[in-house]
């Protein structure tokens, strides 16, 4: 196990961006927080500060989570090819080390690891934007920002998003590792074009459009029906929408999280199992290439 | 004496192309055996072989252990040095140091750390801010920091200057070789190690064409510098190669009858950089 978190260390080492983008996104978070100007006029309702604090904090969070998510994919999709770029493969692995365990550190930091670098970074700037922000607006909605409760729940949606994304993107992740392991060059090509090119000679051969909804459906609507209770109708209505069902208190994390749901749902293991055949198959793949 | 390294039928193909062809070799433990041979004539398949990093044909047993299923375990007896700069630039080498010794159980932090202060590396310094010499002598520290039994070196001074590459082979011999060790080495530039080798293993086109003990070969062949007037004479006892020197003919011999030579001309011990041209060039044979 000590191994095991100095070959994450290791990663950290090499990958310096992954504790330096979101230090930086955060920096620069606070700067707009600090000079910049939002007037908040959605639609004529007017949400009250509660609601709009609780909105601000989830906004800034949603803008490290996306970068995030660009920053882990892009680091699964290097981290094999890397020190077989610059031979130090060889290095590597001439020591005791064997090749799972080596793929399997790589798929923990971009899954578990850079998310909580995140997390942590998106935990400091909120606290910092909410000390700037109830000095700058006069507590009229710095108060809700400070609110306790806010915090917590927003602490609970970062670990509940990091574990179910974790699970849910694995078979991403297994894409990227496998693409990662195998080809010398142009991993983002390579990353990219197979399963555009399934997806269109679907389309012209058969005339369905199965690989497409699947694809869809992992990247952009299955997480989220998976995963929460209605999650888009409570954040417009946390805003205070026309049209939506606003309560008379904005809705809490705790009626949005739905991981009874998340574990039952078929596709989340339909998912993982096709993951853990792509990690399998990028660890064999890690073990013939010595090569450079 | 159970040997180190056994391969038997040693194979590796790259697709249609036969890089090692049913080698088979044996080396026992405390001997430095030098794999020399000209580019492309399957060196380096066989030493990645032997370590598992590459996929094989044939029976190998390192250390006891099947190297392409084993190749973890294998590792914490033998260390490797690949020809020169493979460490990543990005790594700072007091890092180095720090993560083999928490990766590998054989690692003895206060050797390489003994060896490092020997030298006027910086250790706060990324490998990408030495020279290439500098980071041979990392490496090197780094390996030899392992208890290893097992140590192979794949041109591991290529592109060195002169003292660089006298500083690594004296390095090796002082602070790494005794009885229970082995190395394997590969390199281009034989005169440098023929004082440290005691076998040779002469490879071309992936295979064996000699392989011997320096003592055994030093028996078996011999060099001879004749004068012209003697030169048909020599001839007709069968050398497998001559080359001519300052006016005279050297003719090299395998086993052949060192009474009936010396009344020819001088003779002498042929050393391992003319053996490997003899041999491989041997047009005559």
């Amino acid at each position: 196990m000590i191994r095991f978190l100095w070959l994450i260390r290791r990663e950290l080492w090499e990958y310096r961006a992954a504790w330096i983008l979101p230090s930086v996104t955060g920096g620069l978070l606070v700067l707009a927080a600090s000079f910049g100007h939002v007037d908040v006029d959605v639609a004529g309702a007017r949400p009250g500060p509660d609601a709009l604090g609780g909105a601000v904090l989830f906004g800034f969070g949603v803008v490290f989570l996306f970068v995030m998510l660009a920053y882990s994919s892009w680091y699964l999709l290097d981290c094999l090819n890397a020190d077989r770029r610059d031979r130090s493969i060889l290095f590597w692995k001439a020591l005791p080390i064997g090749d799972a365990q080596s793929v399997l550190a790589k798929l923990a930091t971009g899954l578990i690891v850079v998310p909580l670098f995140y997390f942590a970074a998106a935990d400091v700037t909120t606290l910092a934007i909410a000390f700037i922000v109830s000095l700058r607006a006069r507590a009229w909605i710095g108060s809700a920002m400070w609110h306790p409760g806010q915090w917590l729940q927003l602490q609970a949606l970062w670990l509940y998003l990091i574990a179910t994304l974790a699970v849910w993107l694995l078979p991403v992740a297994g894409w990227l590792l496998l693409v990662s392991a195998s080809v010398r060059r142009a991993t983002v090509l390579w990353a990219l074009l197979p399963p555009l090119a399934a997806l269109w000679t679907e389309r012209a051969l058969l005339g369905t459009h199965w690989i497409g909804r699947l694809l869809a459906s992992r990247f952009v609507s299955g997480y989220p029906v998976a995963a929460f209770h209605d999650l888009s109708g409570s954040l417009l209505g946390a805003l205070g929408l026309p049209g939506t069902s606003r309560s008379a208190t904005p809705p809490s994390v705790w009626t949005v999280l739905a991981p009874l749901r998340f574990v039952e749902t078929p596709a989340t293991w339909l998912g993982a199992a096709v993951g853990a055949v792509l990690i399998a198959a990028a660890i064999r793949v890690r073990a013939r290439h010595a090569d450079p | 004496m159970l040997p180190v390294i056994e391969a038997r039928d040693l194979t590796k193909r790259y697709g249609a192309v036969l890089a090692v062809d049913r080698v088979c070799f044996s080396i026992d433990p405390g001997r430095i055996v030098g794999l020399i041979g000209p580019n492309g004539a399957g060196k380096t398949s066989i030493l990645r072989a032997i370590l598992g990093l590459t996929r094989y044909e044939g029976d190998v047993r390192v250390l006891g252990r099947e190297p392409w299923r084993e190749r973890a375990a294998l590792m914490l007896e033998a260390s490797f040095i690949p020809d020169a700069s493979v460490l990543p630039g990005w790594l700072r080498i007091d890092r180095a140091v720090d993560f083999v010794a928490a990766v590998h159980p054989r690692f003895r932090r206060d050797r390489t750390r003994a060896m490092l202060a020997k030298t006027r590396i910086p250790l706060h310094r990324r490998v990408r801010e030495l020279s290439k010499g500098m980071q041979a002598q990392v490496h090197l520290a780094l390996a030899m920091g392992v208890d290893a039994k097992l140590l192979v070196l794949d041109e591991p001074t290529l592109g060195l200057d002169l003292l660089a590459r006298r500083a690594f082979y004296d390095a090796l011999v002082e602070d790494f070789m005794d009885e229970s060790r082995t190395i394997v080495l590969t390199t281009h530039q034989v005169e440098e190690v023929e004082n440290l080798l005691t076998d040779v293993l002469f490879v071309d086109r992936g295979r064996i064409v000699l392989d011997g003990s320096i003592e055994s070969l030093s028996t078996r062949f011999v060099a001879v510098s004749v004068e012209p007037a003697h030169l048909a004479e020599a001839r007709a006892i069968g050398p497998f190669y001559e080359r001519r020197m300052l006016g005279k003919t050297v003719l090299y011999y395998e086993g052949a009858d060192r009474v009936a030579l010396s009344s020819l001309g001088e003779l002498h011990a042929p050393d391992v950089a003319d053996l490997f041209v003899a041999t491989l060039s041997g047009a005559t044979r």
